[in-house]
């Protein structure tokens, strides 16, 4: 545990602020001055609200002398992606388009957390309506990586990535939609949970397409990532495509060991055209779960490709048709790339998209039988680390859609098959950038794959590794 | 399946309601080609009474185990 407050994971300060042994006020000071150090050369959050926090702190800390606690995160500072609604505030979705627009309405995965206890401290960039995958924005700039500040966080939860890996927040909210929690946590060093379809309620979340869109948490460990998903999961009144599937404990889930369990490792698609770093880091990976008591056995799956280029028509379509008001009425407020992403769904035929949905079923089906003799599956997030920023920018580099085309081949297929898949530091390359593995789960077993990764992290130290200011 | 052309995507997306350039199609026209070619296999071999709700029975099927 460090001794230094904003260093802490979220469960570590959560435990520290209930007993007493840290202020709210500390804590909130403490990640504030972190804040001001880290934010002009990041570009994380849109918006800071210092003064507001602080006062909540306090808040906070007086309920707690009267013996008030109101949940397990009471008094633990958050910032979230600038997506999430919250009543009376602005919420930009990274566009132009909605740069004043205030929410009427708090998102349900956000006000579960405030149930819990949060404070707000802003709201974290992204990627214009979450529809990126690299972390630039063309009306805010790009967030920049902590690890080396000239490469690319990875989006759509660009915010989100750069600021816990900087300890900027003890978490943050994403989503994740074709990769936008896994690649940012990948590229910055951090865990992130893309949950089950149908998970978390979608409800004041913006939307880039219902049939594809999760919401999940990024943070320092796979425990913090449990208890916030504990929070989060649920049935709920405002978004009928909320699974009623129990909820079972994560938290102690997160205590179990990997002797029994049987991981799987695809013998195609997922190690294929990996760079070298990459390579040794699965391997690497590997050879620690099972020190760790994992069984590894090769898994065969289905074309990956093939699901891959589904997700991508699927979610093409939806996004245009959620834009379409807007790309007649206002075409000249976005960004040229999101603008051409866009453009692109209006382009596939009704029976085509209608195939793409029709097909999730038996692809799914085909998946569970690949993978019934194991317990989870574990992949590169992405082929390579973290690109530089000018190499991804699709507007200067005549190789920028290659590399966008690359970084993404990896976890387009896990949302179209609705999986849960946990993204968790795994290494570091020669050069000093992060690199994380993903573990796949079973459609509603969060459970599992969590467990696997707070094994991983009790043997490694991959995720407490804390980037240094230039 | 064959993936459209510029000259069918103009078409479709004034049908869309927002016309667009030549060179626009021609962009969008490259740009979704690859996934197109992707689904190929599987555009027209699905079975008569598929539903597309079968994606959560399957996922309820497995949650299930």
């Amino acid at each position: 545990m460090s001794g230094e407050p904003a260093l802490m994971s979220l469960v570590e300060v959560a435990a520290a602020i209930a007993t007493r042994r840290l202020s709210s006020h500390e804590v909130t000071r403490a990640v504030l001055h972190r804040i001001a150090q880290w934010q002009p050369r990041l570009n994380a959050f849109t918006e800071i609200e210092a003064e507001a926090a602080l006062k909540a702190a306090d808040e906070a800390d007086a309920a707690l002398d009267k013996g008030n606690r109101s949940g397990p995160l009471h008094g633990v500072p958050l910032a979230h992606k600038d997506m999430y609604y919250d009543a009376g505030k602005v919420v930009t979705c990274g566009s132009a388009i909605r740069r004043d627009f205030v929410a009427t309405s708090t998102s349900t995965a956000l006000q579960r957390l405030k149930d819990a206890g949060t404070i707000r401290l802003g709201s974290l960039q992204m990627a214009e309506f979450a529809y990126g995958p690299t972390g630039h924005n063309a009306h805010y700039g790009p967030v920049h990586n902590p690890f080396a500040l000239d490469h690319i966080t990875g989006g759509s939860s660009s915010g989100s990535g750069s600021a816990v890996a900087a300890r900027l927040t003890f978490a943050a909210l994403g989503s994740d939609t074709g990769g936008s929690i896994r690649m940012p946590a990948h590229f910055c060093g951090v865990t992130g949970l893309k949950t089950t379809y149908g998970r978390v309620s979608r409800a004041g979340a913006m939307p880039l397409s219902q049939s594809l869109d999760t919401v999940g948490p990024l943070a320092q460990t796979a425990e913090d990532c449990a208890l916030l998903l504990r929070l989060m999961a649920g049935p709920d009144a405002e978004d009928p495509t909320a699974s009623h599937a129990p909820v079972p404990d994560y938290m102690a889930a997160t205590r179990a060991s990997l002797k029994g369990l049987k991981i799987g490792v695809p013998s195609n698609f997922y190690v294929d055209d990996l760079d070298k770093d990459v390579a040794r880091i699965l391997d690497e990976t590997i050879a620690t779960l099972r020190r760790e008591g994992a069984e590894i056995v090769q898994v065969e799956l289905p074309d990956q490709r093939q699901l891959s280029a589904a997700c991508q028509l699927l979610l093409a379509v939806e996004a245009a048709a959620f834009h379409k008001r807007w790309l007649i009425e206002r075409p000249q407020d976005y960004g040229p790339q999101v603008l051409m992403r866009l453009q692109n769904g209006l382009a596939i035929p009704g029976v085509t998209y209608l195939e793409t949905m029709r097909w999730r079923g038996p692809a799914l089906a085909a998946h569970v039988a690949a993978t019934s003799k194991v317990d989870a599956v574990i992949a590169p997030v992405a082929p390579m680390p973290a690109p530089t920023i000018a190499e991804s920018d699709v507007g200067s580099s005549s190789g920028a859609e290659a590399v966008i085309q690359r970084i993404t081949r990896f976890t387009r297929p896990i949302n179209y098959l609705g999986l849960p898949s946990l993204a968790i530091p795994s290494g570091f390359t020669k050069t000093g950038l992060p690199v994380g593995m993903q573990l796949i789960g079973r459609s509603f077993d969060e459970a599992t794959v969590l467990g696997v990764g707070a094994a991983f992290q009790r043997a490694t130290d991959f995720h407490q590794k804390v980037p240094t200011l230039a | 399946m064959t993936k459209p052309g510029a000259k069918e995507l103009k078409a479709v997306t004034e049908v869309a309601g927002i016309p667009m350039d030549a060179n626009v199609a021609e962009r969008i026209a490259n740009s979704i080609g690859p996934a197109f070619e992707g689904f190929a296999a599987i555009s027209g071999t699905l079975p008569f009474d598929l539903e597309p709700a079968s994606f959560l029975l399957a996922q309820a099927l497995e949650a299930g185990k």
